[in-house]
Order: C-alpha cells, then sequence, then structure tokens
C-alpha cells in the first residue's frame, strides 16, 4: 500500500461546518473519485483521491496552462463547492489544493481552527451574488474624420478631444457603478469589487463598469432582488446583470 | 434560474436586470467561475506545491487562453500585450504619443497625407 499512497493525493474541494453528508450522495470529485469527508472538531474537509500522475508539482504546471484541462477541474471543483454550500456553511478552497493524505488534511484544520471557524461563522446562512453592471449607452463617436487636419496642431486638437470625452465618459460611469454599489451595500452583509472582466473575455462590446459580489443572507434575497431591479429601472442606459446565488468563494477568506 | 423571463419584462430587447443562476439550466460562466476558484476562497499551501506567482501569471494567461478557445481564427496570438487591462497604461499613451510625434513630423514636413496610416 505504501507504493499506492505515495502516489495519490487528498485533493480538497472545502472545508465545512454542519455538513449533511447524505445530501453529497451521488456528488463526484474529480476524474469520477467519490467524495470523501475528514472530520476533525466541529469541521469537516470534502475531499476526493487524486492520482499525482495528473495532480503532481511537475504535472499541475503543465495542466494549469492547458484551458480544457483547467476548464474541466474548475467545474467540477465548482460543482463540488456548490453541493457542499446546499449541505452545510462552506468555505471553498481554492482550485488544486493538495495534500498528501488525511493527516495532513487534519493538520491543516488544527493549525487554522480559529480562522477557518471565524471565516465560516461570516459565511454560514449567506449566499455570495454577483452583480455585474454593463454601459450600454453607444460609446462617444469618434470624431468623424472629414479627411485628413490641416495642420498638426489642429490634429493634436482633435485627438485632445478625444480623449477629453473618453475621460468624461469614463468618469461618469466611475460615478455610475460607485452609486450603484453604494446602495447594494446598503442591503448586504458584505461587499466585495472584482476587477470589471475584459470585453474580449466577456464576449459583448459593452463596457463592464462594475463587478461586485455581494454576500446576502438567504431569508433576504428576495429583497435584494428587489433592490437590483430597482436599481435597473432607475438606469435606463445600463445592463444590469444578476447572478447566483454563489458558493461564498469571495467573502469565506482568512483574515 | 429563468427568473429574467418572469420579472416584469421590458418591451426592449432584452431586460435590464438580467438574472441568470450560477448553478442551473445554463451553466455558469468560466470566467466567473476562475475568477473565484482562483483569487478567492481559502488560500493555504498544500503538500502539493502550486506556485502562487504561477497562478497569478495564469490569470492573464487565462483571459488569452479562453479568447483564443472560441476566436482563434479572430485575434492575434499577443493581443494581450497591448491590453490596457493587462499592461500598464502608460503602455498605450506612449504608443499614441509616438505616433502623434510620426503624424507632426510628417505634416511638419509637408509629406502627410495619403501614406499615414492612422
Amino acid at each position: 500500500m505504501t507504493e499506492s499512497q505515495l502516489e495519490r493525493g487528498r485533493y480538497l474541494f472545502a472545508f465545512a461546518r454542519g455538513l449533511d453528508q447524505a445530501r453529497l450522495e451521488g456528488v463526484l470529485g474529480l476524474r469520477g473519485a467519490p467524495l470523501e469527508v475528514v472530520e476533525h472538531r466541529d469541521l469537516q474537509a470534502v475531499v476526493c483521491s487524486v492520482d499525482l500522475e495528473e495532480f503532481g508539482e511537475a504535472q499541475l504546471k503543465e495542466h494549469l496552462e492547458d484551458m480544457e484541462w483547467l476548464e474541466d477541474v474548475a467545474r467540477t471543483h465548482h460543482d463540488v463547492v456548490h453541493a457542499v454550500s446546499e449541505a452545510g456553511a462552506v468555505a471553498p478552497m481554492r482550485l488544486v489544493t493538495i495534500c498528501s493524505d488525511d493527516v495532513s488534511v487534519r493538520g491543516r484544520i488544527e493549525s487554522l481552527y480559529p480562522q477557518l471557524s471565524e471565516a465560516l461563522s461570516r459565511v454560514e446562512g449567506r449566499r455570495e451574488w454577483s452583480v455585474k453592471v454593463y454601459a450600454t449607452r453607444p460609446a462617444p463617436p469618434e470624431t468623424v474624420d472629414a479627411g485628413r487636419p490641416v495642420s498638426g496642431a489642429a490634429y493634436l486638437q482633435r485627438k485632445r478631444e478625444q480623449a477629453a470625452q473618453r475621460r468624461s465618459t469614463g468618469d461618469e460611469h466611475l460615478r455610475e457603478a460607485d452609486e450603484i454599489h453604494q446602495t447594494l451595500a446598503r442591503s448586504v452583509v458584505a461587499t466585495r469589487v472584482l476587477q470589471p472582466q475584459d470585453p474580449r473575455l466577456t464576449g459583448r462590446a459593452d463596457t463592464m463598469i462594475l463587478n461586485g459580489a455581494y454576500l446576502v443572507p438567504m431569508e433576504e434575497t428576495d429583497g435584494f432582488r428587489a433592490v437590483v431591479s430597482r436599481l435597473a429601472e432607475l438606469n435606463p442606459t445600463l445592463e444590469i446583470e444578476l447572478n447566483g446565488p454563489w458558493p461564498p468563494y469571495s467573502f469565506a477568506t482568512l483574515e | 434560474m429563468t427568473e429574467a423571463a418572469g420579472t416584469p419584462a421590458t418591451s426592449r430587447p432584452y431586460s435590464s436586470a438580467v438574472e441568470r443562476s450560477s448553478y442551473g439550466p445554463a451553466p455558469a460562466n468560466l470566467a466567473d467561475i476562475l475568477e473565484r476558484v482562483l483569487d478567492k476562497g481559502i488560500i493555504i499551501a498544500g503538500d502539493i506545491k502550486v506556485n502562487l506567482l504561477d497562478i497569478e501569471l495564469l490569470t492573464i494567461k487565462i483571459r488569452l487562453l479562453i479568447v483564443s478557445v472560441d476566436k482563434a481564427a479572430e485575434m492575434g496570438i499577443d493581443w494581450w500585450r497591448n491590453d490596457p487591462m493587462l499592461s500598464s497604461s502608460e503602455q498605450g499613451l506612449a504608443d499614441e504619443n509616438r505616433q502623434l510625434r510620426r503624424r507632426l513630423e510628417e505634416l511638419e514636413a509637408g509629406s502627410g497625407g495619403d501614406t499615414a496610416d492612422d
């Protein structure tokens, strides 16, 4: 057994508290491996065995560059974390956190116990909602190119005007995004502002002006939705996209 | 969740508040998943070492790769080098300055016009 143990690792999906293990039935880990629960004190670690031929240090370095591999592992990771979030309080792990065995997993829980407990308390009974705001108003028209400018000075002037217009549109977006964020922040427990996603990543031409994560008590979900709807009505030139509920990835962090 | 259909619909082609579930009929957006599972959550060192710096570089590469999966044909392989979101914004300014200076020189030399690119 020693040999095979060396070739296997324990992939950590999440720490949990009050986990109802029956609700994880039928949920598979990576590569079809069954989920297992490692218990220590009043916390649980949801893990599965992985082959270090695939998840070893050198292999990971290569695989993480492989988009298909990454997508596959990220989606499985997310699916398991989501299932755990339905079965108890959850603190999701960052992708590809792998321990050598259960003793090592318990050691992590022991040494981080106060922080893990605190993180779990912060998110228990709460869900993360993503709110993205896009500016859908047409971009300021590029100054009509009425032929070549007559002089270098005119050319520079035109460039300056274009830059100023871009700046003022950008300022307005910042203000709108901030107002929306502040309004949402008033009705939630905690917020995180994520980096707006690049248009080439979102696949849409509209500029993302806010990519916010909001921690909402489950019983206040309807109220939060109503606030988002009202903001959408108040801001007809923006598109507000509500997405969730997510497990509390952005809030179950170690302080 | 397809609640967008049940909310007071607008007559516009799409509703202002679009609601999607992260877990439901439609799979969650990969970019949304990656920005969370790579940058958020509980970050501790496992026994298998994954270099944090690698991961951070990775997130930049992801932007490239996600796009290249969908739109490889449409884009040059190094578009992100000039992406102001990824590189410092000075790069764009420097480029524009260089172009402006070149244009100015051309114009002052009286050779501006049909050969200039813009």
